[in-house]
Parts: C-alpha cells; sequence; structure tokens
C-alpha cells in the first residue's frame, strides 16, 4: 500500500497520458460533465445572488425597520392603495413604542409636474415627516432638511433628489430657488444623496420630498389618513419581535376580528429576504433537478465509455500487468484518468457555468453572485462524479486475466 | 542454486464441460546463465509453460519454484512484483503501447518499480543506445519496422536489470534478415550472463541456444 501511495506521481502521469491519447473518449467524459457542472455554478450563483441581494436591499431599507401600509397583501397587489392609516396611530405608536427611535410618517401622492421656469419635469412627491433623514438613512448633500417648523406652519419647502436636480436646475445651485408644484411654489432648502434605482427600476433620485402637513392639506386636502409609517427599533436583534407586537397593537386599534382580513401590511426585513429568496427559489429548484439529473447521466456516460475502453486496450492492460503492473496499480491508473477527465469537464464548466450566469443577470437582470464556492463545489463534484462511474470499470481492468487480456 | 525449478508441472483448464490438461507432469531445471530454445507444434503446451515460467500464470498442480520461492504460494501481488523486477518479456507481436513513444515503452517497467525516476532514464537511454534506436526515442511505435519495434522491446525488457529473458516467438512477425539481428541481439543478451529462453518453431534459432527443450503433448520430450 505504501508502495502504492509512492508511485502514485508516475501512475498519475500514466494516466494523464492516457486520458489525453483517446481523444473522442475525453471529449464526451469532458463534455458530459460540463453541462452538469455548469448548472450547478448557476445554482450557487443564483443562490448567493439571492442573498448578496436581499442583503442589500435590506441594508437600504434598514436592518432595524419595519414599514406599515395601508390595505392588506392582496389589495396592495393588484395596485390598490387602501388608506386605513391614520395620524391618530402614529401619535399611538410614538406614544407605545418607546423602543422605536424613530416613528416617520409618509404621505406619497405619486408622480407629479414639476417646473423650474420653462423647464417641466415628472417626478415622485412624497410628503414626510421631520425624521425622515434618519427613517431612511437618506442624508444631504446640500441645504437643510425638513424641521419641525417647516411642519408645523406648513410651509412651501422640499428636498429633491439629485436626478431631478440636474434635469430643472442643469449645471446652477437648486437651493434657494422656488419651483411650482401643481401650481403652488415650493422653495428647494436641500439636496438628497444618491441612491440610484430599486430592485424594480424606480429612479430613487427623481423625488421631491415636502412637509407632511404641507401634502396633506395643500395638496390632498386630507386630514386623516397617511400612506405610511416607517418605525426604526433600537435594538435591531429584536426587530422580529417588535414586527409582531406592532401587528397585534394595530389590529387591536382598527378593532379587527381575530382571523379577519388585515387592513393594514407589515414590510420587515424578513419579508424581504424571504420574498427575494423564494423567488429564486424557483429557478434554483429547476436548475438545479436539471443540473442533478445531468450529473447523474454524465455519471453513467462517463462509466459505459470507460468500460467500453478497457475492453478496447485490455491488451494494454495485459501488457502493463505482464510488466509488473498490481491491480491496483491498474485500478489507480483508470480511476486517474476518470478523475482527471471529469475535473477538466468541471473547469470547463465552471467557466461555461461563469459565463452563462453573466449572460443571464445581464439579459434577464437577475442577480448572480459568483464566487470561489460555487467554483469548489463544481470541481469537488466533477471529481467525485469521476470516482463514482470510474470505480466499476477499473476493477473490470484490474480483475482481467493478464494472460487472456494480452492476447486478446 | 538454480533460477528455477519444475517439479511435475500440470495444468489444466476448464473448458465449458470439459477439463483440457495442458501439461501433464514437467520436470525442468533452468540455472542462471542457461540460454534455453523451446520447441514443439502449436498446442503442445509451451506457451502454457512459458506463463508458468514468466509467473504470469501458476501451476494446477506440482512444484513451481522462481528463485527460491513457490509460485502457487505467493498473491497476485508478490508476483506482479517479480515479473517486474526479476523477468523481461519480448512477445512475438512486440506489444508496445501504441500511443507512447519509444522512450516512455522502455520506461513503462520502471513505473511500477521503485527506481528512481532521473536514473531510470538515463537507463533507458543507454539501452536506446544498446539496440541501436537513440534518434528515434521519441517517436511513436507505428513510425518504427517491426524489426525496430522488436528492438525497443527488448530494451524494454532489460530496464529493470532482469534475471531471465522470456522471448515468446520473438521473431515470428520478422523477415529472416531482421531475425537474425534480433537473435543475435538475444546471444548478446547470453553473454553478458542473462539468462535466455526462446520459445521457437524455427530450428536455426534453437540451433544457437546451448540447449534444447521440446515439448510434446504437454510433456518434456528428447
Amino acid at each position: 500500500m505504501i508502495k502504492l501511495m509512492n508511485r502514485l506521481p508516475r501512475l498519475f502521469s500514466q494516466s494523464l497520458q492516457a486520458a489525453v491519447a483517446f481523444k473522442t473518449r475525453a471529449f464526451f467524459c469532458i463534455l458530459s460533465v460540463a453541462l452538469g457542472i455548469a448548472s450547478v455554478i448557476l445554482i450557487v450563483a443564483a443562490m448567493e445572488g439571492a442573498y448578496v441581494k436581499a442583503f442589500d436591499v435590506v441594508e437600504k431599507f434598514g436592518p432595524d425597520s419595519v414599514m406599515v401600509t395601508g390595505g392588506d397583501r392582496q389589495l396592495r397587489a393588484t395596485g390598490n392603495v387602501e388608506k386605513t392609516i391614520t395620524l391618530d396611530d402614529l401619535a399611538a405608536i410614538k406614544e407605545s413604542f418607546p423602543e422605536g427611535y424613530v416613528v416617520n410618517p409618509v404621505v406619497t401622492i405619486g408622480t407629479s409636474r414639476v417646473s423650474y421656469k420653462s423647464r417641466k419635469f415628472q417626478t415622485h412627491l412624497v410628503g414626510v415627516g421631520e425624521d425622515y433623514s434618519i427613517a431612511w438613512s437618506w442624508p444631504l448633500v446640500q441645504g437643510r432638511g425638513i424641521i419641525r417648523n417647516d411642519i408645523i406652519g406648513i410651509k412651501n419647502v422640499g428636498v429633491i433628489g439629485q436626478y431631478l436636480a440636474k434635469e430643472l436646475f442643469g449645471e446652477n445651485n437648486p437651493v434657494g430657488k422656488y419651483i411650482f408644484i401643481k401650481g403652488f411654489p415650493v422653495r428647494v432648502i436641500g439636496i438628497l444623496q444618491r441612491k440610484g434605482m430599486t430592485p424594480n427600476g424606480q429612479n430613487l433620485d427623481n423625488r421631491i420630498l415636502i412637509p407632511l402637513t404641507t401634502a396633506m392639506k395643500k395638496v390632498q386636502n386630507e386630514k386623516k389618513y397617511i400612506s405610511a409609517i416607517k418605525v426604526r427599533f433600537s435594538d435591531q436583534a429584536r426587530v422580529n419581535y417588535y414586527v409582531e407586537e406592532l401587528e397585534d397593537f394595530l389590529k387591536k386599534r382598527h378593532k379587527l376580528l381575530p382571523g379577519a382580513r388585515s387592513d393594514f401590511t407589515t414590510i420587515s426585513p424578513k419579508e424581504i429576504v424571504v420574498f427575494l429568496v423564494t423567488l429564486t427559489g424557483t429557478l434554483i429548484l429547476f436548475i438545479g433537478t436539471s443540473g442533478i439529473i445531468s450529473l447523474f447521466v454524465a455519471g453513467f456516460v462517463i462509466a459505459n465509455l470507460f468500460l467500453l475502453s478497457v475492453k478496447e486496450r485490455s491488451q494494454e492492460i495485459g501488457i502493463r500487468r505482464a510488466l509488473g503492473a498490481s491491480q491496483g496499480d491498474i485500478i489507480l491508473q483508470f480511476l486517474g484518468e476518470s478523475v482527471i477527465l471529469t475535473t477538466l469537464g468541471g473547469i470547463a464548466g465552471s467557466l461555461l457555468g461563469f459565463f452563462s450566469s453573466k449572460l443571464f443577470s445581464a439579459v434577464a437582470d437577475f442577480p448572480m453572485h459568483f464566487s470561489w464556492k460555487g467554483f469548489a463545489a463544481g470541481l469537488l463534484l466533477s471529481s467525485l462524479v469521476g470516482i463514482l462511474s470510474g470505480i466499476q470499470p477499473s476493477l473490470v481492468a484490474a480483475r482481467l486475466n493478464p494472460v487472456e487480456a494480452m492476447t486478446k | 542454486m538454480p533460477l528455477c525449478v519444475m517439479e511435475n508441472v500440470s495444468k489444466s483448464y476448464r473448458l465449458a464441460t470439459e477439463n483440457v490438461k495442458v501439461l501433464k507432469g514437467i520436470n525442468l531445471k533452468i540455472e542462471s546463465g542457461d540460454f534455453i530454445a523451446v520447441m514443439g507444434v502449436s498446442g503442445s503446451g509451451k506457451t502454457t509453460l512459458m506463463n508458468i515460467m514468466g509467473c504470469l500464470d501458476v501451476p494446477t498442480s506440482g512444484r513451481f519454484v522462481f528463485l527460491n520461492r513457490e509460485t502457487s504460494g505467493l498473491t497476485d501481488d508478490d508476483l506482479s512484483v517479480i515479473r517486474n523486477k526479476h523477468i523481461g518479456f519480448v512477445f512475438q507481436n512486440f506489444y508496445l503501447l501504441p500511443y507512447a513513444t519509444v522512450l516512455e515503452n522502455i520506461l513503462l517497467p520502471t513505473i511500477y518499480s521503485s527506481e528512481n525516476t532521473g536514473r531510470a532514464k538515463k537507463n533507458a537511454i543507454e539501452l536506446l543506445h544498446l539496440v541501436g534506436l537513440e534518434s528515434r526515442m521519441n517517436f511513436k511505435p507505428s513510425q518504427l519496422s517491426g524489426g525496430q519495434q522488436q528492438r525497443v522491446a527488448i530494451a524494454r525488457a532489460l530496464i529493470n536489470g532482469p534475471d531471465l529473458i522470456l522471448a515468446d516467438e520473438p521473431t515470428g512477425q520478422l523477415d529472416s534478415e531482421t531475425s537474425k539481428e534480433i537473435i543475435s541481439l538475444l546471444t548478446e543478451m547470453h553473454k553478458i550472463g542473462k539468462t535466455v529462453i526462446i520459445v521457437t518453431h524455427d530450428p536455426d534459432i534453437a540451433d544457437c541456444a546451448d540447449r534444447l527443450i521440446r515439448i510434446n503433448d504437454g510433456i518434456v520430450g528428447d
């Protein structure tokens, strides 16, 4: 056994030589493994992509945050927004949840036309409370934010996103200038930091924030209802617990019977992760199943190719045995050949998987994350396929009678 | 001490339901440095005799003792080691690996021994000089003539410094001119002290040997 180990490097070079000498066999072994491994690489990239993206979205949303919006989930899915959250809810939450260090109301008015001098542009109009900057982790790069005085005084002031600033003002400084929204003037007091696009393609930098009171009284003529409340909790680890508490609290306030349809929806970091990961899950299941099947098929193809090869090369086996190869030497040589070929298939498959995952994310905007883990899993799986499919043929080879094998 | 001894060696094969007895009690003693020709018609059992002498097979009954060890009691691994270290084979059909070069073919037995790779390569090149093929060491067997291929096979048989060279019809595939070259090469091996056994049909080749063993229907004749 120890002697066998000592000549392992030399046996490996024999395997390598034979692996490349039989080109048709090499081609089909590599091809069949490559297809399976490529799909494994795709799965790993998709899984990691889903988690990276979920983490990214949660990071933007705030891992200690929860958002409450009007209407239940089914209604939201149809695009309707039911107004059920009130200013009283806001005040009650502020009072009953001292752990919520930020409780910020939001009024979404939606796409509105704004203009500066002769320039006109469609933008997203939102009414916010004084803590929006902390609530959304969204600092200013210029000017000041909306403060308590602006809200109490129902001031005509606004903070704008960078995209809108560029569209309306070009290279000029917008702070201090007046723009018109729905016919009334609003003074620009600050500019938000760049935030980019949402996963569903909304440009977050094309927006204007105005005081909540201004939005309700002057735009909506609304006294009671707001669109949503965002709460951030000081103890991030317990955020799931607070979400449940908050749901119970609002159900009681809204006098909902147990089991009745909820009239509000909470969005928590946990739900975001679950949602994004399930979205990817179906694809993973599909590619995963076909990947595993194709690896199985590859294993059988290789086992049969090697059995044929053993038959074809029985003279070689006989010669090697006559010259002093033990049965162990023959087993190691043939196992070596199959592992070399499947590992080459694994490398080819990894490259194929890498490029097709790039293609996938480019064409379908699907989150893909390629890492060494996928590559390692691919190589490990491919050599495993090599060992499993190589065992039977190499045992057949080793058990051949040297004399009969040689003279065949 | 004789190199190998056969005492009442029999070998039978099971063919379907019939038991075919190929060797029927052979007694032989081969001394180190012998130069022996084995003759017999086909079916006489001479190939089976060669296989037993080459430790490729073991007797059904009787004793075959090679270098003081009875082969019937040895494992497959032990027999492999004996073939590797002590026996050099030369076959009628050369039996070179088609995908390996001349040099790689000569080095084949060293893969399975503990010979140092660098030294093995040096030995192989010396042997290539001996058989006059140093200029062809990177050729594939298919690029060589039959005679050249057999010379490669002889170099391969010598690479691990064997005690016994077993040549089974070494000139069977060669023309008479080339046959003479091969036989003179084997005679040289005998002259440097190797034990050489040639199985042949050809009485002229048998005449070169010091001793002739005739096999007739599974027994040693005169």
